[in-house]
């Protein structure tokens, strides 16, 4: 049994966690700096849609000639509950990802600045220890103890780091989307744009997804929350989606996961103990969106856990600026996301179909967002109390 | 010592992918992921079945409770 210390322990090497340690060495390169990632290699398996906008993770990764981007996308398509077609965005909109290269690009990145990321290893529990943590972990190399003054959780969806901690990382199941995803290749769409499908009778609370990742290839997934779903697991909605619409595409490989669609949660924080990206509830909740909200949270927590040790003060109450930074940054634009979340949530197909209609009418240069909120206010009022606190 | 929920959580390791979705469902944190795969919990689980139908392959299936068997009164 190995026992080991660290000033800063990464539980978990996913874009939040790569991001942190790398903003904690960077801060101070004397601070040692563990990741630690339960699967064998960061990056796979993928769990992910791997769609991401093109100015956020050029904040983190310089895009120029990477070889972890799939695909440039320069138009999004939506699709009515009746298919429907509306063009919304035309320019330099994003990028599909290849998630096994991006984290390895991320890791680099931290082990550069002097970070060490070790895989194959989990954390099985943490308890206090002085001013910091003991971690017990298990590897390859058996079973070990870290203790560390510090611990960045980074440990996605199922956040026990954060239970442990003693912080409320539950999710409501309404706010929880079930997704499955195929690789499909073999099938024809423009490969520049990325596609979002609505419809209760496809994918009830979420949307279907093609996301190209090259001509004739795209990740083909849907998100779904099961309380308005009819008992079918999520993979099987996927099943019939498939075979109605990409009934000629072969199916290469496929993944499943949960995106929570929640705010962030009340407390992020503890003595000497921080939270980001999934495992916080960071993600966008109307679009399900975490890559970048992960890394952004990331920054701020590598850099808040390096202050607090610098200043020789890790206490929750000193780390609670780190909640306040997020929440100014991202957090408080989630809450305002959520409830037009639930607003939408409300109206049925037909809504969407008209809606798509008159989109339609709207000359596509001037098919803006703001555009198309004021379209669907006109047909339905109600939503107004929704934007009225978006736009305020 | 609490009530026992006739019915409990498990889970099928041959569909379970290891997604962990369902882990922050779970109100008592009956459920951890270990190197082995899924498991439940049968002493925590309270029988709520808010893991069941979010499960995206369907891994996740209530049953008697086993415990409940066995600290029946012998008649």
């Amino acid at each position: 049994m190995s026992e080991e210390r660290c000033d800063v322990l990464v539980v978990g090497g996913g874009p939040a966690g790569l991001v942190a340690a790398r903003e904690a060495c960077a801060a101070n390169s004397a601070l040692e700096v563990l990741v630690l990632e339960r699967d064998r290699a960061v990056g796979a398996p993928v769990r992910c849609g791997e769609g991401v906008g093109m100015k956020g993770v050029a904040e983190f990764l310089d895009p120029t000639g990477a070889n972890w981007i799939s695909r440039r996308i320069t138009r999004v398509i939506f699709w009515a509950p009746d298919g429907t077609e509306v063009r919304v965005a035309e320019g330099d909109v994003g990028y599909i990802l290849d998630r096994t290269r991006f984290e390895p690009a991320l890791a680099a990145d931290a082990g550069r600045e002097g970070a060490e990321i070790r895989t194959g290893t989990e954390v099985v529990g943490i308890a206090r220890d002085g001013a910091g943590w003991i971690a017990r972990t298990r590897g390859p190399r058996g079973d070990g103890t870290v203790h560390a003054r510090f611990i960045i959780g980074a440990d996605g969806v199922e956040s026990m780091i954060g239970r442990w901690a003693g912080l409320d990382t539950r999710v409501p199941s309404r706010d929880m989307e079930s997704c499955a995803q195929y690789v499909v290749s073999g099938i024809d769409f423009d490969p520049d744009a990325i596609y979002l499908h609505f419809g209760d009778q496809l994918a009830p609370g979420g949307y279907a997804w093609v996301f190209p990742k090259s001509e004739g290839v795209a990740n083909v997934g849907l998100g779904m929350v099961a309380l308005k779903g009819d008992g079918r697991p999520a993979r099987e909605w996927l099943h019939a989606y498939l075979d109605r619409y990409f009934p000629t595409g072969t199916r290469t490989g496929y993944t499943v996961g949960g995106v929570i669609v929640h705010t962030t949660v009340k407390r992020t924080v503890a003595d000497a103990l921080i939270l980001c990206g999934d495992s916080a509830h960071m993600i966008n909740p109307l679009s399900g969106g975490g890559i970048v909200t992960a890394m952004k949270a990331g920054r701020l927590a590598g850099r808040a856990a390096a202050g607090a040790l610098a200043a020789g003060d890790t206490s929750a109450a000193r780390l609670q600026r780190y909640h306040s930074d997020w929440m100014s940054l991202m957090g408080d634009d989630h809450e305002r996301f959520y409830r037009i979340k639930e607003a939408l949530n409300k109206f049925d197909d037909e809504f969407y179909n008209r809606l798509a209609r008159t989109v339609n009418g709207i000359a596509p240069d001037k098919r803006t967002l703001g555009r198309v909120f004021a379209q669907a206010l006109m047909q339905h009022p109600t939503l107004l109390p929704v934007a009225a606190r978006y736009f305020v | 010592m609490r009530r026992l929920p006739p019915t409990i959580a498990v889970v099928d390791r041959q569909l379970c992918d290891e997604c962990g979705l369902c882990m922050p469902l779970c109100p008592p944190a009956a459920i951890e992921m270990r190197r082995e795969g899924l498991v439940v919990f049968a002493e925590t689980c309270t029988g709520c079945g808010k893991c069941i139908a979010p499960c995206p392959v369907g891994a996740l299936l209530m049953v008697p409770n086993p415990l409940l068997a066995v600290s029946l009164p012998s008649a």
